[in-house]
């Protein structure tokens, strides 16, 4: 049974693996499992960056974009493979949480939200600035599929199997992350900044690393959208985005990895189960958050924990 | 890199004012090397001020602090600290987030000497684990050592006062220093646990570690001591080895008071 307490992942893999076979789900259904995946990346790089190092960001849509972008303005326009694309984007981004990483991380709390915030409005209006470049207020559109050696993922099976290979990938690195001396080091300046530094630990260095990671994984979460839609718009990456990523930090349980991946899965697939009731659809989402919130403080993985622990009694420490 | 008079660590003109008070005051003293050296005096002297000031904290407005030679005014407080000395905190201040155990604290202690990156930790996950297996090691020697190694697992917080104390100093040990700084690591703690704590010190001692610290326990510091410096008003008052201190009637009437009968108290 312990085996069961420590291996509950593999049944999840599983899962994610037959689900297509087994479930025969439409284009629609498959849709909503790849947007799925794609915020669950999204998610827990933030977690990294606000669950383990402590840091707020409110603008983490911000990497979302540059990454969609860069892959939709160099697929679309200058011929790139989408591949090349993802890492040209990858490079920009960890490039661009590198430079303002040390100065905005260098602020604390509500002042950090806001810098944050202003980061996201930013990066939201040179889009819009740079119509020739981006298409501007109105998108950018033609964006191909995604292709690996010159294999088109065009079929939504494909695309889902790729899109949750990646997931799968983002999740096994950031456990491998938060569960290793590096881990350890952003843990502790979540826990006191002064005492971890008194231990060694460069704590700008540190934070502007994780900002760099959690920026790489939205990087490559906007790259995977835009060739998903074919379309992207600005509108996609605003703060209602980043504020929709903090609700699926906290819903699905801040600091876990697992958690933030959870919110992320149920808040994508909640309107499967709310649209019936059609115009209160947006209310009983809002109810569930609360409730969830109100009397679940550590969020949905917590609930899952709580469960598992009492299936499978702890058998000491 | 050790100076010629064994002096390991030397502070000269120390000033810190905030706000126009004078927390320390033109301070200067030296601790050899392999000494237990104690910074008593009343609250308020600025005791942890000063160590805030040679951590790194807190630097000091004026005034230099050589360890080991090397003038260490002006690097960070994470810089200092890989040069081999390390500290406890008046106040705990131990790593609780994230259900962090009593090991991973100790761990942390290790950070300086791993010094992980980011690549390393995804793509060279043998070699951190085979560095990790060492750590962990050594890191359960030392909470042998001071005696909570069955608590290895728990969260800090179940811990009792005293073992929290006990695991700050397991975490400064982890840096492998060369010097320890001290702030009032006994108090708190009931005679039993003091006593446990004063064979600890001179066990640490024993393994060539220097050590500065602030205490008010004066059996405590009677029983450890080489060399005490007293601190009144942030200035210095007094300096010298336990008899002179306990016979000096600035010290008595400034600090000591009552607790002077403590002063014959030795081993």
């Amino acid at each position: 049974m312990n085996a069961l307490k420590r291996y509950w992942w593999l049944i999840l893999l599983a899962a994610i693996a037959v689900y297509p076979v087994i479930g025969k789900p439409s284009p629609y259904r498959s849709g909503l499992l790849i947007f799925a995946g794609i915020y669950i990346i999204l998610a827990v790089g933030l977690d990294l960056l606000m669950g383990y190092t402590g840091q707020i960001s409110v603008g983490h849509a911000a990497f979302f974009a540059v990454g969609a972008y860069t892959s939709g303005i160099l697929t679309a326009k200058y011929g790139f493979s989408p591949a090349a694309a993802m890492g040209v984007g990858v490079v920009f981004s960890a490039t661009l949480a590198f430079l303002t990483g040390r100065p905005v991380l260098a602020l604390k709390e509500y002042y950090l939200a806001m810098a944050t915030l202003a980061f996201n409005e930013i990066v939201v209006t040179l889009i819009i600035g740079f119509e020739g470049l981006t298409g501007g207020a109105s998108g950018l559109r033609d964006i191909p599929p995604f292709t690996i050696f010159g294999f088109s993922l065009l079929n939504h099976l494909h695309y889902y199997y790729f899109v949750w290979t990646v997931v799968v990938l983002v999740i096994a690195s950031s456990i491998a992350v938060v569960r290793s001396p590096f881990g350890r080091a952003l843990i502790a300046i979540h826990s006191d900044e002064q005492a971890a530094r008194s231990f060694g630990v460069d704590c700008a260095k540190y934070k502007t690393r994780a900002y760099m990671l959690a920026a790489v994984y939205a990087s490559i979460a906007g790259s995977l959208f835009a060739h998903y839609m074919g379309f992207i718009a600005p509108d996609d990456f605003g703060i209602l985005t980043s504020i929709n990523l903090l609700v699926m930090l906290f819903l699905g349980g801040i600091g876990t990895i697992f958690g933030p991946a959870l919110g992320a899965l149920f808040l994508k697939l909640l309107p499967e189960i709310t649209y019936q009731f059609q115009d209160y659809e947006l209310l009983i989402n809002g109810i569930i958050l609360i409730v969830v919130l109100v009397f679940f403080p550590r969020g949905l993985f917590g609930i899952f924990t709580a469960l598992r622990n009492k299936i499978v009694p702890r058998m000491g420490k | 890199m050790m100076e010629k008079n064994g002096h390991i660590l030397t502070i000269s003109g120390v000033t810190k004012t905030f706000d126009g008070v004078r927390a320390l005051d033109d301070v200067s003293f030296s601790v050899r090397s392999g000494d237990i050296k104690a910074l008593i005096g009343p609250n308020g002297a600025g005791k942890t001020t000063l160590l805030n000031a040679v951590s790194g904290l807190n630097p000091p407005t004026k005034g230099s602090v050589l360890f080991e030679g090397r003038d260490v005014v002006g690097l960070r407080t994470d810089q200092i600290a890989s040069l081999g000395m390390s500290r406890t905190f008046q106040l705990i201040r131990l790593f609780t987030i994230n259900n962090a155990t009593v090991l991973d604290n100790v761990l942390l202690g290790a950070h300086m000497h791993l010094r992980p990156t980011l690549l390393e930790t995804v793509f060279l996950r043998g070699r951190i684990k085979r560095q990790e297996r060492e750590a962990t090691a050594k890191a359960m020697d030392l909470l042998k050592l001071v005696g909570i190694e069955k608590e290895a697992h728990a969260l800090p917080g179940e811990l009792s006062f005293g073992s929290q104390r006990l695991l700050e100093l397991a975490r400064a040990l982890m840096t492998g220093p060369r010097m320890l700084l001290l702030d009032e690591p006994a108090s708190g703690l009931n005679d039993a646990e003091v006593e446990e704590f004063t064979r600890l010190l001179m066990t640490i001692k024993q393994q060539g570690i220097t050590i500065l610290i602030v205490e008010h326990n004066m059996k405590l510091v009677m029983n450890i001591a080489d060399d005490i410096i007293v601190l009144d008003f942030g200035r210095k008052l007094a300096e010298g080895p336990p008899s002179a201190i306990c016979a000096n009637p600035d010290v008595i009437e400034a600090y000591l008071g009552a607790q002077s009968k403590e002063c014959g108290v030795t081993q």
